[in-house]
């Protein structure tokens, strides 16, 4: 009898010991973060804002103890000279343990990013409860805080608005760029490549998105919405580019799955809508004397969703040109595109990690001076081959 | 229960005749009279009215033999274990009608009574007191002579026993609908209809000093191992106790090893399963009153072995086995799951789930490892009191039960409703399980490791997994792992563990339990379709 006490005693001493999860605790001990946002105070400290969950006023969960008209989420600040210490201290405030590893958006507010990223990022990739996965964005126009107190109407929680809108904006328009805190990190270390980061605005009155009525609208006071991407070099925000442009960088990031280009025809500006199904956009790196030069190659197909104009759809000839005039107007975007940020000498294209895996001794020796002096002067060719597949479930419009 | 895998096999012990020479335990039972038999019939009779205490239901029955000399008789019987009309019509009416030769001295008598019954099956001499009263007690008639001191036992076996009926633990879409009932001489019956071989042979012995009941050995001659025959044997004849009236009784004495929860000893209600399992080269144990039959050696794989399998085609048969093996893992593991994800790795849950478990878990005032507990316990309680209770009040338990488990509870502020769906979730995995002795040992487990995961998460839930697997890998039955052909593992009886190839393609019964016959058919057994005619082929090119 005594190998099997030995056994269960041996047992029972590694389990304690070796236990690498005595961390037990209740879920209604927890407060789930489910965004943060960072701001500057005054005197240049971090101020932090935490987006506490309140799971008994969240849609779906609602059982008893949920009060109804209870706001679904609460933000909490504090302030740290580190993000560790602004957590910490926020422990004054709330009844419950922070919980981080349900984090899934991080809202940092223009002026932080203008400053410089860089010390921002290491907390949560060093934390083992944080997800370098959380999305990012920029606060645009105002503060981080504000964005996150704005309450929203479909999805409770506004985290998750700004998270799902991120996601199918990029799917179905094109103009902003879903990031995480991993492509951001990536974008600091690389120096063949920078960080590209949407921008999130206001639409209305801060002040009364914060309260209740503004999801009881259907018009409501404050809306959150996309705008904008925010252009980085190194770990500071330099540019802002909307629009078009915006698209541009979307287009050579080979980041568009399906979006809507617009183009004249016979005189008219805006005629035929054409959209994007499926695209791939390559990069190719020539050598010259040592000089780079990239040829940007981008295949698009789709179909004609919209026209404006009397067009026979079923002659090829026509659709030929067609495809030529999408390929321009793609081109210009780009073009835009690349010429902004060779203004800003900053390549978020990522050309330099191109140029490093076609020539890595080149790129040893230019790597230094890549967006200072390379980078600006490149020559960039676009080409782009657009193809129409289908035009939709009519060939010839109705319009005479 | 989990931690005697460290522990040695416990040594065999062989020890033939204990029965007899042991320590007398057969003074508290029959009293048998010791002396032997009288020639007067009147003594004789009275020591068996004195030996049964005069019990109402042996029936004595007195009458006079031979036309020219009357010689007093008697017969002997229990109400209720013959087969009334048979005694008089077969045994007493031709006794009556012959002529007794006066002449006959007392060895001669006996092959005369034995011709004149040639109407009744078996007729047997008997000598001492201890055989007349199993004779009697087995149903058997006895017949006594005045003047003789022995006496003849004739078979008349009958009575009431209950039909042949569906088994009731398990249950076939397919397959056949008769299942054994607590007649040991139906049981057998129904088992050589299925095999007709003069091999499947058949060894009875009495178990029980007071009891004396029916244990039959049943195997195929040149199948089954002569080792592991001759090793059942051997544990039944060592068992020395006094009564034996179920199958469980003769488990729990002959098993390999007691402190497991996991059976070591198949049982089954079906023919079927004892005859396919004797055509593996099982051995299956028939007791006189169950219709619950042992078959040894067991495998761990075999309790998730539902009979349909077989009958079923090879793809579907597959397809469940892997489902009945998630059904147990899930029984076992479903609650402890549920805790060390909610108090120790919330972030491994979905962010939505997690912020509607935290939604529920606001009202409740118990740590999650108390609310799963108080859930199981109940629903413990909810299947005992059903199984229990009589059938007209079962409806009542299923409404109070519904309550208790379910929206009241929830409402109550008790539990959080992903408790409840864990709950019902590892009752019915619980329920779906095939054999009955696997589930009930995993509803053991799964409370251990409740507790390891409230204390060390799914660290724990690793831990307890892994003793259990080596506790499982250390047992034995009859000689055989408990665990193959898994481990050891055999890669040609693979084939029907996890997987169900298809029937054709067993071409081998499982190695280990038989090491000679080990060919089961020959292997070209697969179906095919005609060969084309020679016009086909010439058509198609």
């Amino acid at each position: 009898m005594k190998r099997p006490i030995a056994m269960f005693v041996s047992f029972f001493v590694c389990a304690v010991l070796l236990a690498g999860c005595w961390s037990k605790k209740e879920l209604t001990d927890l407060a789930v973060v489910i965004a943060v946002g960072l701001d500057k105070t005054k005197d240049g400290r971090y101020l932090a804002s935490f987006q506490v969950v309140n799971p008994g006023n969240v849609a779906g969960a609602l059982q008893r103890g949920g009060g109804a008209g209870g706001v679904p989420v609460s933000i909490y600040t504090s302030t740290g000279d580190t993000l560790v210490e602004a957590s910490r201290k926020a422990s004054k405030k709330l009844s419950r343990i922070l919980y981080y590893a349900h984090t899934n958006l991080v809202v940092i507010s223009e002026e932080v990013a203008r400053q410089g990223l860089n010390g921002v990022f290491d907390a949560m990739e060093r934390s083992h409860q944080f997800r370098t996965t959380a999305r990012l964005v920029i606060a645009h126009g105002h503060s981080a805080k504000e964005v996150l107190s704005v309450l929203t109407p479909i999805d409770k929680i506004s985290a998750n608005q700004i998270i799902k809108t991120l996601e199918f904006s990029e799917m179905s328009w094109g103009q902003t760029i879903n990031t995480d805190v991993w492509w951001a990190i990536r974008g600091l270390t690389s120096s063949g490549r920078n960080t590209v980061v949407t921008g999130v605005v206001i639409e209305g009155n801060p002040q009364q998105g914060k309260r209740q009525t503004n999801v009881q609208s259907s018009v409501p006071d404050a809306r959150i919405s996309l705008d904008g991407l925010a252009l980085f070099k190194k770990d500071r925000l330099v540019r802002w580019v909307n629009g078009s442009t915006e698209r541009g960088v979307l287009w050579v990031l080979d980041r568009i799955k399906q979006t809507n280009i617009t183009i004249p025809w016979k005189g008219k500006k805006e005629a035929i809508a054409y959209r994007t199904m499926g695209v791939k956009t390559g990069l190719k790196v020539k050598l010259k004397n040592g000089q780079p030069s990239i040829l940007v190659h981008i295949q698009t197909e789709g179909d004609i969703s919209e026209t404006y104009v009397p067009i026979n759809l079923a002659d090829y000839r026509l659709l030929f040109q067609l495809e030529k005039a999408i390929g321009r107007d793609i081109e210009r975007e780009v073009k835009q595109a690349i010429e902004t940020a060779q203004h800003e000498k900053t390549d978020v294209f990522g050309f330099g990690e191109a140029v490093h895996r076609a020539d890595p001794l080149l790129w040893k020796r230019i790597k230094k001076e890549w967006d200072d002096r390379y980078f600006p002067h490149l020559r960039v060719t676009v080409k782009v081959d657009a193809s129409i597949r289908r035009t939709g479930l009519r060939n010839t419009p109705y319009i005479k | 229960m989990l931690f005697q895998w460290g522990m040695g096999r416990q040594k065999k012990q062989i020890n033939d005749g204990v029965k007899q020479e042991g320590p007398d335990h057969s003074g508290e039972a029959a009293d048998v009279p010791q002396e032997p038999m009288s020639a007067e019939l009147a003594v004789n009779l009275d020591i068996i009215r004195q030996t049964t205490g005069q019990s109402s239901d042996v029936v004595i029955r007195r009458f006079s033999l031979g036309q020219e000399r009357q010689i007093k008789a008697a017969i002997v019987f229990v109400d209720g274990l013959v087969d009334e009309k048979h005694v008089y019509e077969f045994l007493l009416t031709p006794l009556l009608e012959a002529s007794f030769p006066l002449s006959l001295t007392e060895k001669e008598w006996f092959p005369w009574i034995e011709q004149k019954l040639a109407a009744v099956g078996g007729v047997k001499h008997v000598v001492d007191w201890e055989h007349l009263f199993l004779e009697l007690f087995s149903g058997e008639t006895i017949i006594l002579l005045d003047g003789v001191p022995s006496a003849v036992s004739a078979s008349t076996k009958g009575g009431q026993y209950r039909a042949i009926e569906e088994p009731q633990t398990q249950i076939a879409v397919r397959g056949p609908r008769e299942g054994f009932t607590e007649s040991l001489r139906a049981n057998t019956a129904m088992i050589r209809r299925r095999i007709k071989n003069p091999n499947l042979w058949l060894e009875t012995m009495q178990i029980g000093t007071v009891t004396q009941t029916d244990v039959a050995i049943m195997y195929i001659k040149g199948i089954a191992n002569d080792e592991v025959i001759e090793e059942v044997r051997a544990r039944l004849r060592r068992i020395d106790t006094d009564s034996v009236l179920e199958s469980g009784y003769i488990e729990q004495l002959i098993e390999d090893q007691t402190f497991t929860t996991f059976p070591t000893i198949y049982h089954t209600e079906r023919p079927d399963v004892v005859a396919a399992n004797l055509l593996e080269g099982r051995i299956a144990i028939l007791i006189q009153g169950t219709p619950f039959i042992l078959i040894v050696p067991a495998l761990f794989i075999q309790f998730f072995q539902a009979v349909e399998d077989y009958y079923a085609r090879f793809d579907i048969a597959t397809a469940l086995r892997f489902l009945r093996v998630l059904i147990f893992f899930l029984s076992l593991v479903a609650p402890s799951i549920y805790i060390a994800a909610t108090t120790f790795h919330q972030e491994m849950i979905p962010t939505q789930l997690v912020i509607a478990i935290a939604a529920q878990r606001e009202a409740v005032p118990f740590p999650a490892f108390v609310e799963a507990l108080i859930m199981e316990v109940t629903f413990e309680i909810l299947r005992e009191a059903g199984i229990r209770l009589p059938r007209a009040v079962g409806q009542a338990v299923s409404i109070v039960g519904a309550l208790v488990i379910g929206e009241v509870a929830i409402n109550a502020g008790f539990v959080s409703s992903a408790m409840v769906i864990v709950v019902s979730l590892t009752a019915i995995a619980s329920f779906a399980t095939p054999s009955f002795a696997i589930a009930i040992s995993a509803r053991l487990i799964r409370f251990g490791l409740m507790f390891l995961a409230a204390m060390f998460g799914f660290y724990g839930i690793i831990m307890g997994l892994l003793v259990m697997i080596l506790h499982l890998c250390s047992l034995r039955s009859f000689g055989m792992p408990y665990m193959s052909p898994l481990a050891p593992f055999i890669s040609t009886n693979v084939g029907d563990t996890l997987f169900r190839i298809p029937t054709w393609m067993y071409r081998e019964r499982p190695r280990l339990i038989n090491q000679k016959n080990i060919i089961r058919q020959s292997g070209d057994q697969k179906p095919q379709p005609p060969a084309p005619t020679r016009r086909e082929k010439e058509d198609g090119s």
